[in-house]
């Protein structure tokens, strides 16, 4: 009787036992991972697109943790932007050199005249190279912006880049507004003249004068100076907007927008430099007299019955050019 | 070339007036963003601080 109470006691032990064990068990899987079932940041991700809470300063825009488009944002900057940059840059200043050494320098085929009309005044000779001068600083401070990191740094070390990088955002922030002046002084100035006709299609069907040697008519800006001269008016005026978005933070729109802002400045302004090395390359060394037209205003007379045929005769209509017979053919230098 | 030479004085002389316009009516993040019970830290000189 004593033995049967012992296997009593003993079997009721053991099933105490294996309860305990048995309620201890989830227990146990709760202290192995407590926060199973708490909110993971990826769900938090795709409910709210965003993870944020609250701030104690005043600019509540300050609380927001985490905003997965700016990833998309940091790999366009970081590696889309670089390569469209670099082929863009990179393409055009490899067609040039391709183009300088098959054509060469687009020569004055009658040679000088030796008398010149002018071309450009004073005052609008002024405006181009304000806005020039501005958009060459504006031009190698963005670049910096792109490229410097991985291209700069390494050559100078990390005090020069960084006193370096310190005055070219300041001079890209302060020379904009002398630059978007400019841009609306081109428009103003120009717009006339720049409005696309049939000339233009004829001009470009032949080639313009830079493709092989024929010199088709033109008025005071031929299809080519059109083309540059709205890149730069609708280029200059969309990186100013995008620009000034970005220089004055959340004036205008939320991170979204000026993450928008900055794809669409950076884009526009590496194909607007590309443009524009194309635009210096012609002013220079493509073309024979060319640079004058900037330089002191005036062009001989041949270089403008060979490119502004038509320019030439109205110029001539209201008497501010020299007319009548062949001018003096004189050695092209 | 005057009109280079001007071109360049000009430019310059806008850009340093709207730097002395925008650092008048701009105050830095450390002096914007201070109320009664917050003190925010003054960045220091460096790319977001007082240059």
């Amino acid at each position: 009787m004593a033995s049967f109470g012992r296997f009593i006691r003993l079997a009721v032990g053991a099933c105490a036992f294996l309860l305990v064990i048995a309620a201890s068990a989830p227990c146990n899987a709760q202290q192995v991972n407590p926060t199973a079932s708490s909110v993971k940041e990826q769900q938090l991700l795709q409910e709210l697109n965003r993870i944020q809470g609250r701030v104690s300063i005043p600019d509540q825009r300050s609380g927001v943790l985490e905003q997965p488009a700016g990833r998309d944002w940091r790999e366009f900057r970081n590696v889309t932007l670089r390569w469209i940059g670099g082929i863009a840059i990179l393409g055009i200043i490899a067609v040039m050199v391709i183009f300088y050494l098959t054509r060469g320098m687009v020569r004055l085929e009658s040679g000088r005249s030796g008398r010149t009309i002018v071309r450009f005044t004073a005052f609008e000779r002024f405006v181009h190279w304000m806005t020039a001068t501005c958009f060459i600083v504006l031009a190698i401070s963005g670049l910096n912006i792109t490229f410097g990191r991985p291209l700069l740094l390494p050559l100078i070390g990390f005090e020069a880049f960084s006193e370096w990088s310190q005055w070219a955002k300041y001079a890209h922030i302060y020379l904009s507004f002398p630059f978007t002046i400019g841009v609306v002084l081109i428009f103003l100035m120009w717009i006339a003249g720049n409005i696309p006709n049939k000339v233009d299609v004829d001009w470009l069907k032949r080639g313009g004068g830079i493709v092989g040697h024929d010199h088709p008519p033109a008025y005071r800006f031929n299809a080519g100076q059109k083309a540059i001269y709205w890149i730069v008016v609708l280029g200059g005026g969309a990186v100013a907007v995008t620009g000034y978005a970005l220089m004055f933070p959340f004036y205008l729109s939320g991170i979204e927008g000026m993450q928008l802002a900055q794809v669409v400045h950076s884009i526009v302004a590496v194909l607007f430099i590309a443009a524009m090395l194309a635009h210096i390359y012609i002013g220079t060394v493509g073309m024979e007299g060319a640079f004058e037209a900037m330089g002191t205003g005036e062009v001989d007379l041949n270089w403008a019955r060979e490119h502004h045929s038509l320019w030439i005769e109205e110029e001539q209509a209201k008497g501010q050019a020299p007319s009548g017979g062949t001018p003096k053919a004189m050695p092209a230098e | 070339m005057k009109a280079f030479v001007a071109a360049l004085l000009f430019a310059a002389i806008v850009a340093v007036g709207v730097s002395i316009l925008l650092n008048t009516i701009q105050q830095p993040s450390s002096v914007a963003f201070t109320t009664d019970g917050v003190r925010v830290g003054d960045p220091g000189h460096n790319l977001i601080g007082p240059g």
